[in-house]
Parts: structure tokens; sequence; C-alpha cells
């Protein structure tokens, strides 16, 4: 507070000049500033001149004036009732006007007047002293100094029910004289010894080598913190939405990705989480060798028990994993055992401490955790690892965009040679992208498997949809789409990048474009070449033929602009029997409506209506196609069909014809889909898991469509479930 | 950085002195100058739970790590646990645990609802039983009150930190009950220790307007956070959780978030009309709660 000194001299100021100059010599921002402007004025540094009530400083021409040195908290220690006692009295002595007490100080006064009756001749003799001699003072002088003993007492003497930053903890003693260590005791010494000694023989680390394994971690862990990294699906406290909780339980069903990518980090991560410690037992215990980990936590749990119980936890620990013959005898050396022995004899919390750190260190960390982490187990978890990104990721147009022009392209010179050279091209086309092909095959299995069992275990996003029955039709619906449109809500109104907002924005836009489109025109426009294009490849052609009536399949481009790949995936696993495309259908046509504004209800309803009416063909067309459609359409139709279904309103009249072109490529197509199923099913399965590692690191987190198609390659029921976590999520 | 208010916690009828998070990620449990414990919904602002504790100035309190036990004292020498539950007046099922010869400061459960840790102004910390009110193990070495007590960051630690008015921040082993290691370097009382994620260094926060940084490993303070402007005592120091970011509390109704690394404040967090007196980042990272003797809490996030 040195820098005081250098201003104190000037008389007053300005709470302008006070903040300005504050912000030149510390080089603060105004608010800071102005914050440690008025804690200074809070402990009557400066006080205002005409306030003697607020010590509050303005960033205005309001004046301030300097206290004098000898006021200054730092100064004096607290001043006692005497003090204060004298001063109440000095001012009855003088000009009522002026000088006049308030009402707390006229309480304050008789009650010291009580309290202190036996020194009040001597308050009231110091009182007239001063009052005589303040009267020799010159006016200004006398004024300055009334004021500065007035803001004294107002900072040190509080009007009530004003705070008063002087205020102590009554604990611990920091009064300015107090004792404020205990004296030292022989005992204290000898420690003190004891310590110094240890620690001349300490090994240190040089600090730069401390310094580099610290930033080390930290960067390791940048995206664990949901301060640094904004969290999938969203911060609960700024999005409102719970789902990260949720995902994120201490003990869940199936860890999300980056939960598993962390216990890939050390040990300690693994076993620190219930649910990795959980897979860790599990997969030891395929192996056969979970005796290891189930000493390790017995210990642990022994550490935390309760005293009562250790005897009796530390023999039941021995006879399980120690002694000779034991059920799960644990491996340790002749060493560490005679150690167990001998604190065997004395039973504690910490009697097996030395064996526990003998399976850790050695058969844990050193062993089975770097076998755990290379295992097909590990991996397995990794890649059905939760992605809840998966909901943003939808929204991230602007990278899937990219992307997909690369992607798209081809594929759409593919398609156009198909149309041309029919069923030699399924291969390529099937090829196009692995991940398509493991989707449609998984797809496949699951339209068999995923009627049979429509239970699937997997967590939260699945637990709302996997209520689906999928054979029911409308009335659930309503239900499903809602449950997941509370967890939809996230995405809108975190957008954590900047980048996805504005994708998210976008679109929105389109989305509000669509719906708006779909309720005027939705009986009348076409909307073949979406649908058409949904369903690339095979099927289609039915569905098209089939569906030829379709006024009402203009709603359909309702879902596509924004649940493009989603829908989809949908209509992919929705095959699997008629009704349940139906299903799901109209129920992701609802979600996507839904979400991104609930204001269209309207047109929301009248979706519903119309996706059903579409459900409906599609199950008549279904019928004959036992059918895969090939995914990848959700990439052609980002593109293209974004834009098509804006034009719609403009010019509904054109897009019928364009449309037609696409879906005559589509009933050529079809004959071969049959074909290229096996085939895209085949490679599917084959594919190495290595290349789901490259396309996932190149898309990071914004891709939009391959990477859980990737991981559906290492899990046959998993797609079915991702299927649906997609759509939940949009 | 773009941490802003997320929730304010109002109820306390007095200084807010500590705070503790549920390890359920969403609950708070609060103690106040006026003896008011409260256990807070942080998520919705509902108080779920409200104790009068027989003394003022509760300095200290925590929740277990089952999220089903409160531990809180202060200026009445003792450490009480409050089983919580839906049904029953939690006061009814109260149990003292332990006493201190002084006010106790702070307490921790050490990973498990079955021990106390507890930090005391009789320049003491003592491991309690709880199911017996048994002493496990006392911890001599400051001379002066212990204020702020921290636990290593690991499954088995057997280590804690500890900050005393005596300006020393000691490392123990609570299996021993020796001190294994001291830094010293503040010019005031230490009033929060922090263990680093990492568990390789301990971030304190002092009445000498500074926070440091010790490494455990190179046995050296490494790195001091302090500007020229900021001139009040810290109370309270809270790491995220990949340790880059070390959010402090100050006497100066501020909390200051600074750059581990690159020792530079990256913002400042308003809010508070009076001191900062406890601070504490969430479980899982997502949130930040400070309480004030303003009577309020904030989550931050």
């Amino acid at each position: 507070m040195e820098f005081l000194f250098s201003i104190h001299l000037i008389i007053r100021l300005t709470g302008y000049d006070l903040i300005e100059w504050l912000m030149d010599r510390h080089a603060l921002d105004e608010s800071e500033a102005l914050n440690l402007a008025n804690q200074l004025c809070q402990y009557g540094y400066f006080f205002p001149v005409s306030d003697s009530k607020n010590l509050v400083v303005k960033d205005d021409s309001s004046l301030y004036r300097f206290q004098s040195p000898y006021y200054w908290p730092w100064q004096n220690r607290p001043p006692d009732n005497v003090e204060y006692a004298i001063y109440l009295a000095k001012r009855t002595l003088r000009n009522k006007q002026r000088h006049g007490l308030e009402d707390y100080e006229l309480e304050a006064l008789s009650n010291l007047k009580k309290n202190l009756a036996n020194k009040w001749d001597f308050i009231t003799m110091q009182a007239e002293e001063q009052v005589k001699l303040a009267k020799c003072l010159k006016k200004g002088d006398k004024i300055i100094a009334d004021s500065q003993e007035r803001a004294y007492w107002r900072v040190h003497r509080p009007p009530p029910g004003m705070v008063t930053s002087l205020e102590q903890c009554p604990v611990p003693t920091r009064s300015w004289n107090g004792q404020r260590t205990r004296r030292k005791t022989l005992e204290d010494a000898r420690r003190e010894v004891e310590l110094l000694r240890k620690s001349l023989s300490r090994t240190r680390i040089k600090v730069s080598q401390a310094l580099e394994s610290m930033i080390q971690h930290v960067e390791t862990y940048a995206e664990y913190d949901p301060l640094i990294t904004s969290t999938q699906p969203s911060n609960p406290w700024v999005s409102e939405d719970v789902t990260f909780w949720l995902l994120n339980n201490p003990l869940v069903e199936v860890a999300t990705e980056k939960r598993v990518k962390r216990w890939g980090l050390s040990m300690e991560e693994l076993v620190s989480d219930p649910t990795g410690l959980q897979e860790f037992t599990n997969y030891l215990r395929k192996e056969y060798s979970h005796e290891n980990i189930r000493f390790w936590s017995a210990v642990n749990d022994l550490r935390r028990s309760s005293h009562s119980q250790i005897p009796k936890k530390v023999s039941k620990i021995f006879e399980e994993f120690l002694a000779p013959g034991a059920p799960c005898e644990i491996n340790i050396d002749g060493k560490t055992m005679e150690k167990v022995h001998q604190e065997m004899k004395n039973p504690s919390r910490f009697t097996f401490d030395a064996a526990q750190e003998h399976v850790y260190t050695l058969l844990l960390k050193k062993d089975c955790y770097p076998r755990f982490i290379r295992s097909e187990y590990y991996k397995n978890l990794l890649a059905n690892g939760i992605q809840p990104s998966q909901k943003k990721r939808f929204f991230n147009f602007g990278q899937t965009k990219k992307k997909i022009s690369t992607t798209n392209a081809p594929s759409q010179n593919l398609l156009q040679q198909q149309v041309s050279q029919g069923a030699a091209t399924c291969g390529v086309l099937a090829k196009r992208r692995g991940s398509d092909r493991s989707l449609s095959g998984s797809a496949h299995e699951l339209a068999v498997s995923g009627v049979k069992d429509p239970k699937v275990p997997h967590s939260h996003s699945q637990s709302n949809l996997s209520d689906i029955p999928y054979r029911v039709k409308k009335s659930n619906m309503g239900v499903v789409a809602g449950a997941s449109t509370s967890e939809e809500v996230c995405p809108w109104e975190t957008g954590p990048e900047p980048r996805s907002r504005k994708n998210s924005g976008q679109s929105e836009s389109s989305s509000s474009d669509i719906s708006v489109a779909v309720a005027e025109i939705s009986e009348r426009v076409q909307r073949t070449n979406i649908l058409t294009q949904q369903h690339t490849v095979d099927g289609c052609r039915k569905l098209v033929v089939n569906t030829a009536e379709l006024p009402r399949r203009a709603s359909v481009s309702v879902p596509i602009a924004y649940g493009t790949d989603l829908t989809t995936k949908r209509k992919v696993s929705s095959f699997e029997d008629n009704s349940s495309a139906a299903t799901s259908t109209s129920s992701s046509v609802f979600v996507i409506s839904s979400d991104p504004d609930n204001k269209t209800e309207e047109n929301i309803c009248k979706t519903l209506k119309k996706s059903h009416s579409i459900a409906k063909t599609c199950s008549v067309a279904g019928t004959n196609a036992p059918i895969i459609s090939v995914s990848s359409v959700a990439d052609d139709l980002e593109d293209e069909d974004v834009e098509e279904v804006k034009d719609v309103p403009e010019d509904p009249k054109e897009i019928p014809i364009e449309a037609e072109p696409s879906s005559s490529a589509q009933q050529i197509i079809e004959p071969l889909a049959p074909l290229a199923e096996p085939d895209s099913e085949s490679p599917a399965s084959e594919l190495p898991p290595s290349e789901v590692a490259v396309v996932e690191d190149e898309e990071a987190k914004s891709n939009d469509v391959c990477p859980w198609e990737d991981e559906e390659t290492c899990k046959v029921d998993t797609p079915f479930v991702k299927t649906y976590a997609t759509l939940g999520y949009l | 950085m773009n941490i802003k208010p997320r929730r304010t916690l109002k109820g306390h009828q007095a200084k807010v002195l500590c705070s503790d998070w549920s390890p359920d990620k969403r609950h708070i449990v609060s103690s106040s100058q006026d003896g008011k414990m409260i256990i807070w919904d942080a998520f919705t602002t509902n108080k779920e739970h409200a104790v009068t504790m027989p003394t003022t100035w509760v300095m200290a309190c925590a929740y277990a790590p089952s999220g089903n036990l409160v531990a809180c004292g202060g200026l009445d020498n003792k450490v009480t646990v409050y089983p919580l539950s839906m049904e029953d007046d939690v006061t009814v099922k109260k149990k003292t645990v332990g006493t201190h010869t002084s006010y106790m400061s702070c307490c921790t459960f050490p990973n498990s609802d079955q021990q106390i840790l507890t930090g005391s102004g009789d320049s003491t910390c003592a491991l309690w039983d709880v199911e017996s009110g048994q002493l496990l193990q006392s911890f001599h070495g400051h001379s002066a009150d212990v204020m702020a007590i921290d636990l290593a960051p690991s499954e088995t630690g057997n280590t804690f930190v500890s900050g005393s008015c005596d300006k020393m921040v000691l490392i123990w082993d609570m299996r021993s009950g020796q001190c294994v290691q001291s830094f010293e370097g503040h010019e005031s009382d230490v009033n929060s220790v922090k263990f680093h994620p990492s568990g390789d260094a301990v971030a304190t926060g002092s009445d000498d307007a500074t926070c440091r940084l010790f490494d455990l490993r190179a046995d050296k303070e490494v790195a001091i956070y302090s500007k020229e402007s900021i001139i009040f005592g810290v109370n309270s120091v809270d790491f995220s959780v990949s340790g880059r970011l070390l959010f402090a509390g100050y006497n100066d109704y501020t909390v200051n978030v600074w750059d581990t690394l690159k020792c530079v404040r990256i913002c400042l967090l308003y809010g508070h009309e009076n001191r900062v007196s406890c601070l504490q980042v969430s479980p899982d990272g997502t949130a930040l709660s400070t309480g004030s003797w303003d009577y309020t809490l904030r989550v931050w996030a």
C-alpha cells in the first residue's frame, strides 16, 4: 500500500480521477480499478466528502478525501471503546447542528456511559480537552480533521446493518499484538530436527523436469476439463440439461467414449472410476486372473472401514487371498509374505499395505493393465462408447459439408455411372465408404435380431428409445418423440463452440424454412427426389413406384434438411419391418421438426401426420423388399437436398421434374441392391479398426456420419442402438 | 474463458464460511456464521435440509464420499456427523465424532465414510474413526492454527497437506502421523491448500495476497501467482480438473482465475458483495461454487 503515501498529500479528488489514476498506476481495467477503489474506501484510506453514510466510490465527479495516515487501519490496532466514548462525548460538546449525533450513536453513547461509568470522568475530561485544542486550529484544517475523524469512526463503528471490511473473524487470533504462534516445545524441536534430517537425504528432481511433467499432465487432461474444453453434449449448469450427468454416472452400463479413453491414460484413472474398475475386473475375470484386482479392492476397502471391523476384515482377506490354499490365492514373493505375517500379529488398516503395493505395481500395473488396454475387450469398450457429441455432430454442417463434398462428388458420379452402367457399379457404390457398408450390413442383421429382441442393452439415450414398441404405430409415437426431444434441446441452447453454433443456426433456419414450406406446399409438392434419394439403392425403387401417388410425400422433405443422415439411418433400420418403418420415420420426423422451433407446433402435427402417410407408403413398398438401403444417402442429401428443399417453396413445379431423374436413377440401381448387400456386409466386418481410427482422427469431433458407423464394424448389435441413439439426439 | 454466474443460492442469514460439493455433482453443503448448515440442490437452488448447530461460526463442513453423510464443526471445537435422510429430521441421528482443544477450521473425509480428517486451531490435525469416535492418528508439527487441509488425489493416497498460520505448508503421512515434507515461503497465514490433480504439487492461498505452487518432487516453490494491484488476502483456492486453472477467492470480493502454467491472471469473477470465503470446483469439473460473507453462494460455469 506504499503507493498511497505518494498521493495522500492531495487533499481531495474526484471519483473519476481516482479511478483513472488507479488504472494508470496499475494497468488495470476499469472494473478492477473501481473494485480496488471501493475496497480502499471500505478500509478507510479515503472517503466520500459529501456522503458520510456510504463508503462507496463512484466513477463520476463526486469528491473524495484521503484519510490521514494516522487513521489508516494498518497503522493502529482497532480502537477501543474508551476512544469511541471520547469521540462521541466530544461531539456532544460541540455545535449541535453540525456535530449532532445520529440515533445509533446516541444509543451507543448511553450504553458506553453505563459500561464505562467508572471512567466517565476521565472521558469527559479528555473530550473537553480535545475540543479546546481543536478551537486553536484554522477553520479549514478543522473541517478536514473533523471529517477524517468522522470517517474513521464510520469505518470502525459502522451504523447498524452496514458491513465493514475490518470485521475480523473471531479466529484465528489475529489481533495485532496477539500471540500468533505457540511456543515451541522440546517435542517440536525434535520433530523439526527429524524432518530436516530426512530432507537432507531426499532425492529431488530438477524444477525444469517437474514443470515439464506438470505441463504434460495439464495438456493431457485439458480435454477432460469442462471449464477448458466444452463438454459433450453440454454442461448441465449452462444448458440446464442433465444428459451429461446421466451419461457419466459413477456406474453406467456403457461408458462414454471419452471416459473409456481416459481409462487408457493411466492405471489410476481406470481404478478410480467405479465403472472402469468394474470393466477391468470383468476383463480379468474372463482371463481367470481377477484375484489380484479383487485383493487390491479388498485392501482398499479395509483401509477405509471403521475401526471395529478391522480385525474381522483382516482375517477375511487373509483367508481368501493369502492363506496357503486360499480360494483366490494371490502370488506374492516370500519377503512380502513374511511382512504380511508379521503385520498379521497386530492387525490394522495397514496390515496388507506391502502386499497391496506389490500386487499393484508388479502385477496389476505392469502386467494386467497394459494387457487390458491392448485387449480386444478394451477396444470394444472404446468402440462402443457413447458419443454424446453425435448430437452436435449433426449440426456441424460446416465441416461435414467439406468432408461430404469430397466423398459426395464421387458418389454422385457413381450414381450417374450406375445409371448408365447398371449392375456392374454396385460394388463400387458399396465401396464408396467403408462405413456405409458397415452400417447397412449391421442394420440388416438388426432387422432380424432387432425385431426378435427389441430390448437394446444400452444406456440412457437408448433407454428412451428402446422402449419403442417397434410394431406399434402412431399412438406411442408422441411419447417417444417427446422423450427424445427433451434431450435434444441442448445443442441449440448451448452451442458451446462458435462454429457449431453457427452451423446449428444454419440448419435451424433451413429447418424453419422447411417446415413453413411444408405447411404450405406439403400437399402439392413432390417429395420424390428426397425419398428416393434416401433409399438410394434398393427398395427405393419400389417405394418410388408405389408411392407414385404421393402428394403427401412432400412432407418428407422436412426431415431432410435437418435430419438427413438420421432419417436415413432410421430408415435403414426401419426396413426390418414395415410397421416399424412407419414408426421410426414418423417419430423421427416429429423430433426433427419439433426441436429446433417449438413454435411451429402446427407444422409438427401436420408433419407427423404426413410422415405417417409416408410411412404407410413405405411399408407398402417395403413389403417387397427385405431391404437395406444404402445409407450413403445422408451425404448426398445434405448438400443437395437442403438446397432443394429450400427451393421448394419458390417453385414447387420445378422440383418434381428434377426429382424424376434421381428417382429413375435409383430405379435402375435398385435391382442391384440385393447383390450389393452381401458385398457390403462382408467387407464391413473385415474393416480393420485402424482404418476406423484414421477416419476418426481426420474428422475429430465434427465428423458426422462415419465414426459411429465405423465402430459398428466391431460389434454387430450396436449399430442398431446407435441408429436409435442418433435419432434420439436429433 | 467464458465463466459466468449460473446460480445464486440464497438462504443463509449470516456469512457463509465453508461449502463442499456432494459426490453427486449437484448438491452442496454450506455452513455459516450463525450456526446454520444447509444442504442445497444447487442445480434447482432448493434447500433440502437446514440444520442449526449449537454454536456460531461453523467454519468447516464436508460431504462424505457416499453422499449420505455430512460433517461440520467450528467454534464448538467438535466435529459432528449428520447422516442425511429424506424421512427423518437430520439432527436426530447426529453424532459427535471428535473434539479438539480449539476451534475446528477444516475437515474432510479421506475416501471413506468411516473416517474424518480434521484441522484445528490447536495447531494439530487429527484422523477420527466415525463409528467409535476414536482418535486414529494425530498430526503434530505446526506451531499455529491449522487453517486448511487437503488429501492427495490418489485412490490409495496416504498423504495430505496442511496449511497454517505459522506460514508453513506441511505434507503428512497419514499412516505414520509423520510430517514428510515442509514448504515455506508465504509471508503471512496460509488460508488454503489444494493438491494439484497430478498429486505432484500443492497450491496455497495466503493472507499475503499471493497464491503459490509448491512441487513435491522438486521440493520447491515453483510458481507464485500475484499482482501488484492485488493487495488482499486469499481465502480459498482450487484447481480445475486438469490443473490448468487455479481459482482463488479473495478478501476484495473477487475470484481471480490464474493460468497455472503461465502465471498470469486469466480473468476476474465479480459478483459477491463481501469477502469470498470458500470456493470449490465441482467433482466433475463442470462448475465452480463460491461462498461469501455476503450470505450467498454462487455457482459459476
